[in-house]
């Protein structure tokens, strides 16, 4: 295509007269200034030049300056971004590699295993906890506590709590629960490592707990708890204390007809002078029940209590009945023993009575 | 001695299954030998591919023993409650103490 000059001014009067008259422009009549003839050169000429490729493409130039625009925009954009932070909030866990998401949870002193598909859902996830609760990484969430309830292994666990709690400084309120009874303690604030100690017994973290805990932690704690506990009252402290069940007949405490327990195994031991009935232990003890109950029920309005206390017999009891049954044995033998000549009369008399 | 002291008297919090499964090395068990894992949530995991209760231990190994993660991937992957994800975590964790 033709290309005309865009400066025509390089160009003779004469010759612009030529170009112009060569492209049938119109030219004014006499002999103008080399200025006019310039211009007209531009106005027809020049803009032809220019005319003829967008006529060609007429969308480019639209499309031309855009582009440039946006790139321009998005390099600005580019060039005020900072990525020089050491740990920009907006870090897209899902784009790290396991490499990548591994460092950034080390830096948080997160101890992480590796990074494999069942794994990587979690520690992303724990390393958005951790952005979220602010780059500063001195908060250490409660990944603790592996112990749930009481640690019947000692205290090997105790040394790890302890350098948690140190670690401790900020907490972070928002932190959802996941495992509610467990963080608790942790999330404390001054908090000495002795106290981590005790954490053995759900008791003892109770009592923790109302040694100075802060409120948002304590009030998520009595939810745990309540959760745990549902029938324990609630009480300042936090202390829950269940009364131990009276011994009947100890201490000078009278015998009441609700006590029929007691007395279905008082009457049978009273029975058993011969230490015979205990002899046959547990078997005929089940046995003699119903006869019992039956000759207790006469003497008091049982109220359906014809079984055995919910918590269990009295511990003098159970060391009576121990003692009943030590000592039976002790005759049994003993009367073997005396008896050598005649074994099965010795025993089989004990028997013969311990069956009527 | 006398059936009596059978009653319900609990000695400790740890339950029956608990004590169970830590008192030996688990072998083949079922995921439902776990503390805390029934038949529910052992059909849920059977799903996912963790059949055994071996193949639970070792997820909790690979979270390097942490109850929580651990327990956080449990209520996950089996929909389990806080109560017993914590039950099996603490399971699994007495019984590595014991054989691991």
């Amino acid at each position: 295509m033709p290309e005309y000059l865009e400066d025509p001014s390089v160009l003779t009067k004469d010759k612009l007269k030529s170009e112009l008259l060569a492209n049938n422009v119109a030219l004014p009549t006499g002999d103008q200034r080399k200025d006019v003839y310039v211009q007209l050169y531009l106005k027809n000429l020049t803009v032809q030049n220019k005319k003829i490729p967008s006529t060609d493409a007429f969308s480019s130039d639209e499309e031309l300056p855009v582009p440039v625009v946006s790139n321009k925009s998005r390099s600005g954009r580019k060039a005020t971004r900072k990525t020089d932070k050491p740990r920009p909030e907006d870090l897209d866990v899902t784009k790290l590699t396991s490499e990548g998401l591994k460092d950034e949870l080390l830096k948080y002193g997160v101890n992480v295993g590796p990074i494999v598909a069942t794994t990587r859902k979690l520690y992303e996830r724990r390393l958005q906890k951790l952005l979220d609760h602010g780059p500063p990484e001195t908060v250490t969430l409660p990944m603790v506590i592996t112990q749930v309830d009481s640690n019947h292994n000692g205290n090997s666990n105790s040394d790890r709590y302890s350098d948690k709690e140190e670690e401790v400084t900020t907490v972070p309120e928002p932190e959802p629960v996941t495992v509610p009874v467990v963080e608790r303690p942790v999330r404390s604030r001054g908090k000495t490592p002795v106290t981590t100690r005790t954490r053995s017994s759900q008791h003892n973290r109770v009592e923790k707990i109302a040694a100075g805990e802060q409120t948002p932690s304590r009030v998520d704690e009595k939810d745990v708890l309540k959760e745990m506990f549902p029938y324990e009252t609630n009480t300042p402290t936090g202390i829950n204390a269940t009364c131990r069940r009276p011994i009947r007949g100890a201490a000078g405490r009278p015998l009441k007809s609700g006590d029929l327990w007691t007395d279905e195994t008082l009457l049978r031991s009273t029975s058993n002078s011969s230490y015979s009935e205990s002899r046959t232990a547990t078997v005929h003890r089940v046995t003699t029940l119903p006869p019992s109950t039956r000759l207790v029920t006469s003497v008091t309005p049982p109220a359906g209590k014809a079984v055995a206390p919910p918590r269990g017999l009295p511990f003098w009891l159970k060391l009576l009945l121990l003692s009943v049954v030590a000592g039976f044995i002790f005759f049994v033998y003993q009367t073997m023993e005396t008896n050598a000549m005649a074994p099965f009369g010795g025993s089989s008399d004990s028997t013969q009575t311990s069956d009527s | 001695m006398p059936a009596q002291c059978v009653a319900s008297h609990k000695m400790s919090t740890t339950s029956q299954k608990h004590r169970d499964f830590v008192a030996e090395p688990m072998g083949d068990k079922p995921v439902t030998a776990l503390s805390g894992i029934g038949e529910v949530l052992g059909k849920k995991l059977e799903e996912q591919g963790f059949d055994k209760a071996f193949a639970v231990l070792g997820q909790y190994l690979l979270l390097r023993k942490d109850g929580e993660l651990f327990t956080e991937w449990l209520k996950d992957t089996s929909g389990a409650n806080s109560r017993n994800a914590a039950s099996c975590s603490q399971c699994l964790r007495e019984w590595c103490d014991s054989f691991l």
